[in-house]
């Protein structure tokens, strides 16, 4: 590590811009956290067209810092509605509301917020020092270590996010056809782009995500205001009781550190996502405690491990991301195209032609999470009130920044029509539970893994025996057969059959 | 506060609007003006042309503001330039390739004929490379180390993978040759020794500095001034160069006001030490200043020569 960069990584990092933006990330995001329905995708994918015109490292750390609030103040709805602010705050709910009912919101905000902020922080130093030498490492894979890599990380995601072998099929399948859209990358002849010019460049990331996360999950909010009315949220009262000790607090340590490193495995793997971290670290707190009966009355533990996890999950995300330019799950995938906004390829080559980029992201991501603190612990009482915003309010609020933001990206009419169409597909995905996960991850990664598998046949010459001198590729390469077999035995030991026998055709 | 001195500070107020109005050779331009790229933001056409319309806006009195229309190598911002109706108030900065070379294999909605080409201001830098750890060096090197070994060049056009195809089938080379996507494709694969060489539009600059990356020869008509001991494919024998001029465009049949106010705020973008230090010593491009004339005529003259190559 070069210390003239790191250095000048801290004091870009400390500059007032970098804490007017990271800051302005983390409210934005705490506040979208709150609000139940708002998810991480949703606030990225609509935040990603505000960051145009801010520089490279601003941009960056104003989205992580977002995914950081909204991972923090999901908890917030979680405790005082009984309704996680996403769905990886569910578990918060366990113990959160009932300790929130016992007369006690304060204490369980405090100790989700001080899970988050200490997941946060200690994920952010492991990131650190895994992908320096990750990236280092990774310098050295070719297009056939690239290749296996991105195989194995498609069918281990679709394996994952999907109930159904066949649903997880058809929605990776419908991801890999539109991500084949676009010029050749070898001939430059337009592939299925019906003659529009705006097709050239393959389908408009940012309008699909937005599409497919933001506006339709809108509609699905929308549907949903028909039927159900609001819960009351817990209110905030100045009791003596409602005080975190730090005998209590102390308790929680163990729990937050399992939280963490849950948090982080499940981060860095690709595909797992958030939810399945805060679930798997309760879990775990709940097993390793000797009080084992308190999980779901209220236990601060509960809300620790559950809270610690989803924080710890989002800086190891970036692992793979940093690493391999590979993302882990869906905010990732939408960081590759921020930087793609701003002409940056992510992946190991950041490392060594940007290492100051590079070290100023990582600062920011620890300025966030102390932002993230000092934010929630004084701002607990406004956060408190945001969970009273009616969905009526916010709904419309969110459609205005989706259409806006398509327009900003400067695609005009047409970007708008692709919007409103993927919105559609992505409503009928939620609607009959097709992993729109699956889909997105599979048309971001369909063109990396065309060019990497194209290049490694043309280099190779056809010959497989290449594979003798590239260890890394064989052993991705046999882990990707392993999981395609595993799918396919859960699908059929559930009694379901396989269609044609072969799950890879 | 008299209402004459409020009527002499308002006669005073309109004298000095008229004055600065007066002060301008002629009207034009009397509102804010666009300038779009054709490229996302943080490329080289986008770096260029942010600092040109600061220089601009300081000549024409008028803001001009930068807009990032990507797609297609610019194909997506011509096709809307085409269509567009504002009498020189929008105007594209970048590249002619889009122009000279995207219609011959895809199907555009534009022509050379639907624009003006009002002014070059920089030249565009093509380049085969290779790493400076591989045995050979020159593009000589390479011809000779190719007649006795199978090599593996990565693309970036359909166009530079036509001129290699020839080069190698009059030198007799055995070559497979990859797609890269782009000059973010290419680095890693040149510096990891995937491949044997290179085509780079630009991204050389990046890694020749250090070392690492060794430019062989230059695809463009003429030497590139910062490296001025690498030869031109044309030099060396082979007929074949890509010429790429980042020009100044509006759609055809613009005012003539606009078109003169324009002409003479990229000359004097040209003579500007602001807009000449960031592109040539960030970006590495070659400021110049072609006029009209010339440019319309080197549009035509290049896209010929591509057809042709292409031909074959």
């Amino acid at each position: 590590m070069n210390m003239d960069f790191v250095a000048g990584a801290i004091g870009e990092a400390l500059s007032l811009r970098s804490f007017i933006g990271i800051g302005g990330g983390v409210l934005l995001g705490y506040i979208i956290g709150v609000i139940p329905g708002l998810n991480r995708s949703v606030a990225i994918a609509i935040a990603i067209p505000l960051t145009f015109y801010m520089s490279p490292f601003i941009a960056i750390s104003f989205l992580i810092g977002l995914s950081k609030g909204t991972a923090a103040g999901s908890a917030v709805s979680a405790i005082l509605l009984n309704a996680p602010g996403e769905a990886s705050s569910a578990a918060t709910c366990l113990d959160g509301y009932p300790l929130a009912r016992q007369g006690r919101p304060k204490t369980a905000l405090k100790v989700g917020l001080f899970a988050s902020v200490m997941g946060d922080i200690l994920a952010t130093t492991i990131l650190i020092f895994v992908a320096i030498p990750f990236a280092r490492v990774a310098l050295m894979f070719g297009p056939y270590e690239m290749a296996a890599i991105l195989a194995f990380a498609l069918v281990f995601i679709a394996g994952l996010s999907s109930g159904s072998l066949f649903k997880g099929l058809a929605a990776g399948g419908l991801g890999i056809f539109l991500g084949t859209i676009g010029l050749d990358a070898q001939t430059g002849l337009p592939r299925m782009t019906f003659g529009y010019t705006e097709l050239m460049d393959g389908m408009p990331l940012i309008a699909v995500a937005i599409g497919t996360l933001a506006l339709s999950e809108m509609f699905v909010q929308s549907e949903r205001l028909r039927y159900e009315r609001d819960s009351m949220s817990v209110k905030l009262d100045n009791s003596d009781k409602d005080k975190l000790s730090w005998k209590e607090f102390r308790r929680t340590i163990p729990s937050i550190l399992r939280g963490t490193g849950v948090g982080t495995v499940v981060g860095a793997l690709p595909g797992l996502g958030p939810s399945v971290g805060s679930f798997m670290s309760y879990g775990m707190a709940k097993k390793a405690s000797k009080t084992p009966e308190r999980f779901g009355q209220g236990a601060p533990e509960g809300i620790a491990a559950s809270e610690s996890a989803d924080n710890a999950v989002i800086p190891a995300a970036l692992i793979p991301l940093f690493g391999l330019g590979i993302p882990g799950n869906v905010s990732a995938a939408l960081l590759v195209g921020a930087f793609a906004i701003h002409g940056i390829t992510v992946g190991p080559l950041l490392l060594r032609d940007e290492p100051e980029l590079l070290y100023s992201i990582f600062a920011g991501m620890i300025v966030a999470s102390l932002i993230m603190l000092v934010l929630g612990w004084f701002g607990l009482r406004i956060f408190a009130q945001i969970t009273r915003v009616p969905p009526h309010i916010v709904i419309p609020i969110v459609i205005f920044f989706c259409l806006a933001g398509i327009m900003l990206q400067g695609y005009g009419p047409f970007g708008l029509i692709i919007l409103v169409a993927f919105a559609l597909l992505g409503f009928v995905m939620k609607r009959y539970d097709y992993s729109f996960v699956t889909f997105l991850v599979a048309f971001i990664i369909t063109p990396m893994l065309e060019l990497n598998l194209r290049q490694s046949i043309i280099l190779s010459r056809g010959d497989p025996m290449v594979l003798m001198n590239r260890p890394i590729a064989v052993f991705f390469i046999v882990c990707t057969i392993i999981a395609l077999f595993m799918l396919a035995w859960r699908t059929v030991k559930k009694g379901k059959p396989v269609a044609g026998g072969d799950p890879a055709a | 506060m008299n209402k004459k001195l409020i009527t002499t500070t308002l006669s005073t107020l309109a004298i000095a609007v008229g004055g600065i109005t007066a002060a301008q050779a002629s009207d034009w331009p009397e509102r804010p003006l666009t300038m779009v790229i054709g490229f996302n933001p943080g490329g080289s056409t986008d770096i260029q042309g942010r600092v040109l319309a600061n220089v601009m806006e300081d000549y024409l009195g008028q803001p001009v503001n930068v807009v990032n229309q990507p797609g297609a190598g610019s194909a997506v911002a011509f096709t809307r330039l085409a269509n567009n109706t504002d009498e020189g108030y929008t105007f594209l900065f970048g590249g002619t390739t889009a122009l000279t070379f995207t219609p011959i294999i895809s199907d555009v909605d534009y022509e050379i004929d639907d624009f003006e080409y009002l002014a070059a201001l920089a030249v565009g830098q093509n380049a085969i490379v290779t790493s400076a750890e591989q045995p050979f060096e020159t593009f000589d090197d390479i011809i000779e180390y190719g007649r006795d070994n199978p090599m593996t060049y990565a693309q970036q056009t359909a166009l530079d993978q036509a001129i290699i195809e020839n080069v190698a089938e009059e030198e007799g080379l055995d070559l497979s040759i990859v797609p890269t996507g782009g000059g973010g494709g290419m680095a890693p694969l040149v510096l990891g020794k995937e491949v044997d060489f290179a085509y780079s539009g630009g991204t050389h600059a990046q890694y020749t500095p250090s070392g690492e990356m060794v430019v062989a020869a230059f695809l463009s008509a003429e030497r590139s001034p910062f490296y001025p001991d690498v030869p031109t494919l044309m030099e060396l024998g082979y007929d074949y160069s890509i010429e790429d001029y980042r020009t100044i465009i509006v759609p055809e049949g613009i005012p003539d006001e606009a078109r003169e106010a324009l002409i003479s705020a990229a000359e004097y973008a040209s003579e500007s030490e602001r807009f000449r230090e960031t592109t040539e010593d960030n970006t590495f491009f070659p400021v110049v200043f072609i006029g009209q004339d010339e440019m319309e005529d080197s549009v035509r003259r290049i896209r010929a020569a591509t057809e042709e190559v292409m031909g074959d």
